[in-house]
């Protein structure tokens, strides 16, 4: 090929050769030749220079440069191609099936490929070297020819450089043709290893680092002329540090360097650089781990400034690079917090380094996110503790803006891990304060929580006793956790307390005294809606994240939460002993700030109704002394009326309570009468109407060897009185005396049972039990020894059920009004829809009881009867039982 | 006879399939200032029928019309209609209750007083009407008309013949009888 351009270039002056001229061309080519060959092929010797100079001189008379270089050229490369490359692809052949996975490789393997890739690199590089040397001979003998026909031409060090620049080309080509496929791993495998090897020894030195920095300063500050002992011996151990980390570094500079001479840049960099970022990945893990409890994104920036820029720093110095034309210390980084200028030389920090810095943080950033992000949902469980992972992960965010990724994984998370039927509400509902508490930090708008908390909100509107949990961590202290674990942080409580300063707050903002410098702050703190934004959902001002709100919004009405919260309150007021109700006032207080005054009325009533309660008390408890002595009250039964204390209730305004009938013993029912007689006094017209069931009994058992206290129920006292006078009781007389079903009786006594103080027999004669009341102690200890000791227990029924209406029951009352309506259509329309019903149910029941419940109020009463086998439901449509 | 009889069975036959298709009551517009207290009378009607809990009659109003109602009716017991279900139709004219509602058999019902068509000859759904009548006793009425019918003066001749013979008039019902739910 070479022959043939020389030919065609000559193609013009071939004519005018003459016999002896091509004689002489021919001549000189087979020298040139042959000096090409020897000149090559002598190691180290460039002894057939000279000659090789003469016949290209000759040569060039005839105007052959081309083929000169030409034929030059390709005897290179085919030499290298015959001794470098197969020679230097040889020494990694042990290692074609070495994988970089593989995690059990021994030590010993890792330092011989280390050697043989050093070795290698160096053999190859001699190689390299020789024959660039025998390129400059021939650049050499083309320069003197020239130099000799055009003594003033200047293109020498063009020539050089085209000639060296293919010569560069043509040596890589033909590595990178014969390269074997285990190469770049084997590099990279060494990058790693080294840097590895470099971050183990930054770990130990940063330490001596700081100190004698530290030592340093005090030596400055104090000037303190003798330096002490420590301070030299750190001294030392820095120097020494430093020896053996420039030895590695510039170990490696120089593996990158061969790589570079024989045109392996960009593999070489790809080497380093992914072997750099599975460290800092490694790294990163390592730092981050199952620990959120403390910020690691400022030790991952500082590992990034101490060891891989570090390094990066140093082989960029070390190889003079290429890239340092520009001085950039007025660059910097914006992801950098503070200047680099902690390293020696930094202030020519080149933009190859800001560009690395730069590459580096943003992968950090990532990866810490991802992995955060990974475990998101541990890391909002242990919400409070776990700020500092919160916050890492707000910043990663923000550089890298990958939030739909966070929505998603999120979300997937809850439904595998928290949506499921064996997680508790009160979990649920746990759980989903702190994700809004969390993703509040990261996302203040709140657009983000939207689409999370959907999933939450939807799968507990499913859930029957989501809004009990509510308004129990609404008004409890405890947040509601029946086991107490739950911290004071979960309380909705807390929540209200906060958005009430809120509003005081914001109420001292909405002054009109704002001048126009606050409107300038307000209109630089704007901030556009992050792109994710729903535009539907309104601006960011009707956004505000608030968490009662939200809570709220599971139920979607708040007359259903204040319904539930009435119930809950009622049943709390009613269990009362003291009048003490300072925190209901200030809950309700609070609940009236966010519900409004007018829903939360009948609770106001039913809070009035105790403070006045305690008035007509204490009147009713003065008129004692005056009233005694025309008294007709006997008062050898030992009660007076100051054991009583009575609280009269609007029954209005309460929820429906529970009426349980049953006699009282003499002596109270008489104390019962005469408050209500006395109160007729104070209030006439109005009389007492008594709930016996409802109150506390504070009860004092006094046995022959002891004292038992308890708060009962008002039936668990009425039950025990009776075996004052007579130890032993049939279940049926008992029954009969108490004016209870034997069957209510039964369970009970079954309280008393458990405690110890009455013992159960069947009756010998006949059906029944018979119950005695246990005397001695040693009984009592064995059933339940904590018995006898002052505890003060408030007796729950055993079936739990209250004295209040719970909501459940409150529905299924009122729906019985439409259940005959419900029949009737069904019986002529024959078979309906769901919708179809409640549309009907809403237009023609607008009399007296007007119809307004919900759907999902309708739907569940419908399944309600459904189970009482008195609907089918089938294809969607409801038919009549037949 | 024997033709009468087959003529009459003839159309019956014919007829059942084309009850269906009544023509449907217009939807009276309420043009009187009236119409508010009309509304208010069937609403209450409506409230005290279901309220009431009589066995075997029920109305309910269309959907979306209260002046349109459908209504069902059983057969009462040791009648020869027993274990039987009429399905009515039942519609209000504005000016009710001073004027009576229209009733109609939707479901073909072999009864001396009443036509192929499902009309129904009661005294108080024409010149006997009052307005202290409702819903209610209307259907009560019919309910009991099915079991103690006017034989003097037929819609339906050869009920009104057959009525005395208990026994075939309650095989006729049955053969005739098509359950309004199936």
């Amino acid at each position: 090929m070479a022959d043939a351009t020389a030919a065609v270039c000559n193609l013009a002056i071939l004519e005018a050769l003459s016999g002896d001229a091509v004689q002489e061309i021919s001549e000189s080519y087979v020298g040139f030749c042959a000096a090409t060959e020897s000149l090559l092929s002598g190691i180290g010797d460039l002894s057939a220079g000279s000659e090789m100079a003469r016949h290209v001189h000759r040569l060039c008379k005839h105007q052959l440069h081309s083929l000169v270089r030409e034929h030059f050229l390709t005897s290179l490369e085919e030499n290298f191609e015959r001794n470098g490359a197969v020679k230097f692809w040889q020494h990694f052949e042990p290692y074609r099936d070495i994988s970089i996975s593989e995690v059990d490789r021994s030590h010993a393997c890792d330092d011989q490929i280390q050697e043989v890739l050093c070795k290698a690199l160096e053999e190859i590089s001699l190689e390299n070297q020789y024959q660039k040397k025998c390129l400059l001979v021939l650049v050499d003998a083309l320069q003197t020819y020239k130099d000799q026909v055009l003594p003033a031409k200047c293109g020498a060090v063009t020539k050089k450089e085209f000639l060296l620049s293919k010569y560069q080309l043509m040596i890589s080509s033909v590595l990178m043709a014969s390269l074997p496929r285990h190469f770049p791993e084997i590099l990279r495998w060494y990058f790693k290893e080294r840097l590895e090897e470099l971050s183990a020894t930054m770990a130990g030195e940063s330490t001596d680092h700081f100190y004698s920095q530290e030592n340093d300063e005090m030596d400055v500050d104090g000037n303190n002329r003798m330096p002490s002992e420590s301070s030299r011996m750190d001294i030392d151990g820095g120097l020494h540090g430093d020896f053996s980390e420039n030895k590695l570094i510039k170990n490696i500079g120089k593996v990158v360097c061969d790589l570079r001479g024989i045109g392996f840049i960009s593999m070489a960099e790809d080497a380093y650089a992914s072997a750099i970022f599975l460290l800092l990945k490694a790294k990163v893990n390592d730092l981050a781990g199952d620990d959120f409890r403390s910020s690691v994104l400022d030790s991952i920036k500082e590992w990034i400034q101490a060891v891989p820029l570090h390094f990066l720093h140093a082989l960029l110095s070390f190889l003079g690079d290429s890239f340092s034309y520009e001085r950039s210390s007025d660059i910097k980084s914006p992801l950098a917090s503070r200047p680099l200028s902690c390293y020696p030389g930094s202030d020519n920090l080149s933009e190859g380094l800001v560009r690395w810095q730069l590459r580096l943080e943003y992968f950090a950033y990532e990866t810490l996110q991802d992995l955060r992000i990974g475990k998101l949902f541990e890391i909002i469980v242990d919400y409070p503790e776990s700020t500092p992972a919160i916050e890492d992960l707000k910043q990663c965010l923000e550089y890298t803006g990958q939030h739909s990724k966070l929505v998603e994984s999120f979300i997937s998370a809850l439904r595998y891990r928290l949506l499921t039927a064996g997680a508790s509400t009160n979990d649920i509902l746990h759980q989903y304060v702190s994700t809004i508490k969390a993703l509040r930090t990261i996302d203040p708008a709140g657009i983000f929580l939207e689409a999370v908390g959907e999933p939450i909100r939807e799968y507990l509107r499913g859930r029957k006793d989501t809004i009990k949990c509510i308004v129990t961590m609404l008004t409890d202290g405890t947040g509601g956790n029946p086991n107490g674990t739950g911290n004071a942080s979960d309380s909705l409580l807390e929540e209200l307390n906060r958005e009430e300063e809120n509003q005081e707050n914001g109420a001292v903002e909405d002054n009109f005294n704002t001048d126009d410098k606050q409107a300038w702050i307000a209109a630089a703190c704007w901030e556009p809606d992050p792109v994710e934004a729903d535009p539907l959902k309104g601006s960011r001002s009707h956004r505000k994240v608030d968490i009662l709100g939200m809570i709220v919004g599971i139920i979607g009405s708040k007359d259903q939460l204040v319904n539930e919260y009435r119930v809950m309150l009622a049943e709390k007021l009613l269990n009362k002993s003291d009048y003490d109700i300072d925190s209901e006032i200030r809950t309700l207080e609070l609940l009236k700030i966010h519900f409004g005054e007018s829903s939360m009325q009948k609770c106001e009533i039913m809070l009035n109704d105790l403070i006045d309660s305690k008035r007509t008390n204490s009147n009713i408890k003065a008129t004692i002394g005056q009233a005694s002595q025309t008294s007709t009250v006997s008062e050898d039964s030992g009660n007076s009326l100051d054991i009583l204390d009575a609280t009269i209730i609007s029954s209005n305004f309460w929820p429906p309570i529970q009426e349980e009938v049953f006699n009282l013993p003499g002596p109270v029912d008489q104390l019962l009468s005469d408050y209500s007689r006395r109160y007729t006094e104070i209030k006439t017209p109005r009389k007492l109407q008594w709930k016996k069931n409802l109150g506390i009994v504070k009860l004092e058992l006094q046995f022959e060897d002891r004292e038992v206290h308890f708060m009962v129920a008002p039936v668990h006292a009425a039950i025990i009185m009776q075996f004052q006078e007579q130890k032993s009781w049939n279940s049926k007389k008992l029954a009969a005396v108490m004016g209870l079903p034997i069957d209510v009786l039964n369970r009970k006594i079954n309280f008393w049972i458990i405690k110890g103080i009455i013992a159960e027999t069947m009756d010998q004669e006949g059906e029944g039990h018979i119950y005695t009341l246990l005397e001695g102690s040693g009984d009592s200890t064995k059933n339940g020894g904590d018995g006898g000791s002052c505890e003060e227990l408030l007796a729950v029924d055993d079936e739990g059920e209250g004295s209040v209406a719970s909501v459940e029951d409150q529905l299924r009352k009122e729906m019985t009004i439409y259940e005959k309506f419900i029949m009737g259509m069904l019986t002529n329309f024959g078979s309906m829809a769901l919708d179809r019903i409640h549309n009907t149910l809403k237009m023609f029941c607008v009399a007296d009881p007007t119809y307004d419940k919900s759907l999902q109020q309708l739907q569940s009463f419908l399944s309600g009867l459904v189970s009482e086998e008195r609907l089918d439901f089938k294809d969607g449509v409801y038919y009549l039982k037949k | 006879m024997a033709t009468v009889n087959g003529h009459t069975e003839d159309r019956y036959q014919g007829n059942t399939p084309a009850a269906a298709p009544t023509p449907k009551q217009p939807i009276p517009t309420a043009k009187s200032v009236d119409t508010q207290s009309v509304l208010k009378r069937l609403q209450s009607e409506l409230m005290a029928l279901m309220m009431s809990g009589d066995s075997g009659i029920s109305a309910f109003p269309e959907e979306e019309n209260i002046f349109c109602w459908k209504g069902t009716i059983t057969g009462s017991k040791d009648t020869v209609f027993e274990g039987t279900e009429y399905k009515l139709s039942l519609s209000f004219p504005n000016d009710y209750p001073f004027k009576p509602p229209k009733v109609k058999f939707e479901t073909a019902c072999f009864h001396p007083n009443v036509d192929v068509y499902g009309n129904i000859c009661l005294d108080i759904l024409q010149d006997k009407w009052s307005s202290a009548y409702d819903v209610r006793t209307i259907l009560l009425s019919i309910q009991s008309l099915l079991g103690e019918p006017n034989t003097s003066s037929p819609l339906n001749t050869q009920a009104a013949q057959l009525w005395s013979n208990q026994d075939e008039y309650r095989k006729m019902v049955e053969k005739l009888y098509k359950s309004p739910s199936t």
